[in-house]
């Protein structure tokens, strides 16, 4: 590779978005030629700076508040449909009725059957449970950035004891913990922060029903697995997935360090 | 489910995400909160096209077109919509030693550097850099090739980099620290 055509693949470099084999000549490159690693030090130097420098706003809680009202207003509109309905039908004889009773347990039915089998899916479930946590007020059960404080109110709760690892060093703040449903048993939920961005780490013994090394998108939330450490480890957050994948490989080797 | 649940199973979470896109984009808080509103309704109203597996992405393009609406609207001087013609404002901004030094002194600290970013290269920074999505999804919500996202990206980083603020800030940072 000469310096040309590294010009152009530095940033694309810099960030994860060259393949496997572009990876390989453009460090090869970056090793031998000076100009070039100055380049890209220039742009690992500028990213560092925008992630400190520059904010990542949040949605301030007025914006929330009034989308929620305008999805209560819709939910109204939708709930008004089907009772005109009802008082339509009311005249119908009691035997209409057991059928429609009929119906509606045959829709219970198969949508129970339908949600067992989404839920069959742990990832699935992870990013559900991430979800409803950050919309509702339910995401830190113990709020300490701790992990001495988090670590015996989750192990009291819990049949076993999840380790608490400090990523601080990582630039994860840990800010707290709570006692999740996962896969059909209680499980321990370690929330960081990085950034503006909130990462749920669910911790259970080792679980073999994941492939060792799993890394997924559900609804634009990344998923990222590992084992270590005496236990499973699954990351759930919308940072991105290399941040994800690196730092769900760091805890699950947390207590060799 | 019901066109509200998954609207606030697929959506909602993603509210920061728009929020801030908005907010960088419209470089005011009203203005953004106004802009997301209305992407929600837009939402709302074509849940339908949602796939799941990409709900941040596509959320993200509804705010940017409600955004370019809004900007229509509001402040129609404020787009470009001929590249080189951005290319060449930039270009003569920075090549006046004393317009540049009159633009530099407005810019105290590097989000003021990246908010006085003309727009093209704004989005793409943003997405880049503090949403931290790929090239392809970039190219997905601003509509254009991923060759297009990776010279505007390379563009908003060397208007960052060429800014003299980066390296005064930089010098005081380290005397500071020393």
């Amino acid at each position: 590779m000469n310096c040309n055509d590294a010009a152009v693949m530095i940033a694309a470099y810099a960030d994860g978005e060259t393949d496997r084999a572009r990876t390989r000549s453009i460090k090869t490159h970056l090793v031998s030629c000076p100009d070039c690693a100055a380049k890209y030090e220039e742009l690992v130097v500028l990213r560092g700076r925008i992630r400190r420098e520059v904010p990542r706003y949040s949605a301030p809680p007025a914006l929330r508040a009034s989308v929620l009202a305008s999805l209560d207003t819709a939910r109204q509109a939708a709930a008004a449909r089907p009772r005109i309905g009802i008082d339509r039908w009311r005249w119908l004889t009691g035997g209409a009725l057991a059928g429609c009773a009929a119906t509606v347990l045959a829709w219970f039915i198969g949508t129970a059957i339908i949600d067992w089998r989404v839920n069959d899916d742990v990832a699935v479930e992870a990013v559900t449970s991430h979800v409803r946590a950050t919309l509702g007020n339910q995401l830190i059960q113990v709020a300490s950035s701790n992990q001495h404080t988090v670590k015996p109110w989750l192990s009291a709760r819990l049949d076993y004891s999840p380790p608490v690892p400090d990523m601080q060093q990582e630039g994860f703040t840990l800010i707290g913990g709570r006692v999740d449903y996962l896969d059909q048993r209680p499980c321990a939920t370690l929330v960081y922060k990085i950034r503006d961005h909130t990462v749920d780490v669910f911790v259970r013994p080792n679980a073999p029903r994941l492939p060792p090394s799993a890394l997924r998108t559900v609804r634009g939330i990344n998923v990222a697995h590992a084992s270590g450490s005496g236990m499973d480890w699954l990351a759930v957050s919308d940072v991105s997935r290399d941040v994800l994948a690196s730092f769900v490989q760091q805890l699950a080797r947390s207590d060799t360090r | 489910m019901s066109d509200v649940k998954r609207f606030e199973a697929l959506v909602l979470p993603h509210l920061d995400s728009a929020y801030n896109l908005a907010r960088w984009l419209t470089r005011d808080s009203q203005d953004a909160q106004d802009v997301v509103q209305d992407a929600c309704v837009r939402a709302l109203k074509y849940l339908g096209s949602l796939e799941r597996s990409d709900a941040r992405a596509w959320f993200l393009a509804i705010v940017r077109n409600a955004f370019y609406d809004w900007v229509g609207r509001n402040r129609p001087a404020e787009i470009v919509h001929d590249e080189d013609a951005v290319d060449a404002a930039v270009d003569a901004a920075s090549s006046s030693p004393e317009q540049a030094a009159v633009r530099n002194a407005e810019l105290r600290v590097l989000s003021d550097a990246v908010a006085a970013l003309p727009v093209q290269y704004r989005e793409v920074l943003i997405l880049r850099e503090l949403e931290e999505l790929s090239y392809k999804e970039i190219a997905s919500i601003a509509d254009i090739p991923v060759g297009t996202v990776m010279s505007r990206l390379a563009r908003a980083r060397a208007l960052l980099q060429r800014s003299p603020l980066l390296h005064a800030i930089r010098g005081q940072s380290t005397r500071s620290a020393s």
